[in-house]
């Protein structure tokens, strides 16, 4: 048995190396020499007999180990776990990993249910015990893979233009399709994962009543509570990260599609506008912009040039005549004969009135079929009319007639007694 | 909008941005000044602008600009070696694995790319007149940064947001577009 505390000594003498190695090597193996490099690299100072022994003091305390039936080394699982956590240097998961967790849980959860049937509490322990654990790795592995995701998309993010845009997005196509898309499908709420949960939190639910019935093993029962809230907790925590992995790549995804297609779309144009030319290709859709000090200049020669040209070309468009049908019929007005309306106007007012008369009104009363304008004819007829004795309001009246109103100081007709000296 | 009073003694930049608007000037973040005043004051600025017979546009990517739907003839000549040149751009930066959109904001255009671009298209380029790299950056460079879609930098050039106007009619391009002979 190896003290910890040696390990440490070691591990923190050689960290630089080992983190150099783990972000050189990833999970693959490395030869001695490798390895040695990799501390010289750190070490410039060192001599080789001192790289020597350094070697094997990491090989000793068995951080550095080799692999069965080869020469070739790679670093302790459990340190590289380690590391992994140290230095965040998280890998994307598969979703297949959880999943399989996933369906473990639910066969524990049968077994559980199956203990809880025959009374063997020893088993209901264990199962729980295990349930628990499983539990516990399902979170770890969503967190995990959250940050895996932070990684990916810090890395697209970074690092500009210079890296290829193939590779900058390889990883996050990837880590879509692999993880996130599987994944939310399952965490659906008409997905396996979600069907699951509720089976075994039904199952586990019975077993605590059970337990509250019967009243044996009431020690478990806080332990079957624990295990159903913290179920309902990893639900809750995964589709949380889920969701925070999805709004991390989902702009990066968009992105990368736009990208595709304004590339290819360049591609198609460029090949549109080989073929059929510049200004054909682009004159349709080209932006435009205010140029007024263009508008108003002469231009340079070869747009004079240019607008003599036109001119040359220029025609008169044809005057078109309007065909016969085209033309309304005339309609003759529907104004009576003035003379009649003068006859009218005089027996009407033959009678003796005290207060003279407004003509409009007069009108609109006799010929209540006339229109505004043909009623407005007859009125300015009968005013000017010099053998008709009328005379202007000084006051302004609004009237109404057919339907129009007007605001006029209007005529009236004069008083009887001096139309009838008159007559 | 209703706007009853405009305080003109607000608009303080009113005279510069209204010179650089009617020359075809895209006004964006790299203007300090006068987009400031702009992002501050845009109700007046475009009431003002409306009844002055303009239609200044607000582009969320960030600029603003007087829209106008013809082009006197040599600012569309100047308009299609634009567009050839972005497209020609994108598709550079594509087939060097670059990140088309990011290398196209972000990359100095200098004299050898513009070089490298003429080389590549010279088919191209002979049908805007445009023969060499130092053709291309007075043709085409220079009028961007007069129109306000680039800038001049120590090395080259740096394109800006009002480029998206042409990556917009990059999407519209098909073979609906095109104009025959006798249309032209």
């Amino acid at each position: 048995m190896i003290p910890a505390k040696k390990r440490l000594n070691t591990l923190n003498e050689h960290w630089e190396v080992l983190a150099l190695l783990f972000k050189r090597f990833k999970m693959v193996d490395f030869s001695i020499k490798d390895l040695q490099n990799a501390i010289k690299q750190k070490q410039p100072t060192w001599n080789n007999e001192r790289i020597y022994k350094e070697t094997n003091r990491l090989l000793n305390q068995e951080i550095i180990i080799p692999l069965a039936k080869s020469s070739q080394l790679e670093i302790n699982r459990d340190i590289a776990d380690f590391a992994t956590f140290l230095l965040q240097e998280e890998h994307l998961g598969l979703a297949q990993e959880i999943s399989v967790l996933v369906d473990d849980l639910a066969r524990l959860g049968n077994r559980l249910s199956n203990a809880g049937e025959i009374e063997d509490f020893d088993d209901l322990r264990r199962f729980s015990r295990i349930m628990d654990d499983r539990v516990r790795k399902i979170i770890k592995l969503f967190l995990h893979n959250e940050n895996a995701i932070l990684n990916i998309v810090e890395q697209a993010k970074s690092n500009n233009a210079i890296q290829s845009l193939q590779k900058r997005y390889k990883a996050v196509i990837e880590a879509f399709d692999e993880y996130i898309e599987p994944m939310l499908e399952m965490v659906d709420i008409r997905g396996d994962f979600h069907a699951c949960f509720t089976l075994i939190e039904q199952q586990i639910s019975t077993q605590i009543e059970h337990i509250e019935r019967s009243g044996k093993a009431y020690s478990d029962k806080r332990m079957l509570e624990q295990l159903r809230t913290r179920i309902l907790e990893m639900h809750l925590i995964g589709r949380e990260s889920l969701r925070k992995s999805a709004d991390m790549l989902m702009p990066l995804r968009e992105e990368l599609r736009r990208n595709n297609l304004i590339t290819r779309q360049a591609a198609k144009v460029l090949s549109l506008i080989r073929k059929n030319g510049v200004d054909n290709m682009l004159s349709a859709v080209q932006p435009h912009f205010v140029s007024d000090a263009q508008k108003y200049s002469l231009g340079q020669q070869r747009h004079i040039v240019a607008y003599m040209a036109s001119l040359a070309e220029f025609e008169h468009h044809e005057y078109q005549l309007p065909e016969q049908d085209d033309v309304p019929a005339f309609v003759t007005p529907n104004i009576p004969d003035y003379q009649d309306v003068k006859a009218q106007f005089a027996k009407r007012f033959k009678k003796q009135r005290k207060k003279p008369q407004p003509l409009l009104q007069f009108l609109d009363e006799s010929y209540p079929e006339l229109e505004a304008d043909e009623m407005l004819f007859l009125y300015q007829k009968l005013v000017s009319d010099n053998t008709l004795h009328i005379s202007q309001s000084d006051k302004k009246a609004r009237i109404n007639i057919a339907g129009q109103h007007f605001s006029l100081y209007p005529f009236n007709s004069e008083p009887q007694a001096d139309k009838a000296e008159h007559e | 909008m209703t706007m009853t009073q405009i305080n003109l003694d607000a608009l303080s930049h009113l005279q510069a941005i209204n010179k650089k608007l009617v020359a075809g000037y895209h006004i964006c973040e790299q203007d300090t000044l006068m987009w400031q005043e702009l992002d501050q004051q845009i109700e007046a600025y475009s009431a003002l602008f409306t009844a002055l017979g303009h239609d200044l546009k607000h582009d969320s990517r960030g600029f603003y600009y007087f829209a106008s739907d013809e082009s006197t003839p040599n600012m569309g000549k100047i308009s299609r070696a634009i567009a050839l040149t972005i497209y020609i751009l994108i598709e550079h930066f594509a087939n060097t694995g670059k990140d088309p959109m990011r290398a196209l904001f972000d990359e100095p255009n200098d004299l050898e790319l513009m070089q490298t671009l003429v080389q590549l298209n010279k088919h191209l380029f002979d049908q805007l007149e445009i023969f060499s790299g130092s053709d291309l950056r007075k043709d085409v460079y220079l009028r961007m940064v007069r129109l306000g879609l680039a800038r001049e930098v120590e090395n080259g050039f740096m394109l800006q947001a009002p480029i998206h106007r042409y990556i917009d009619a990059l999407m519209e391009v098909n073979e609906e577009t095109f104009l025959g002979e006798d249309e032209q």
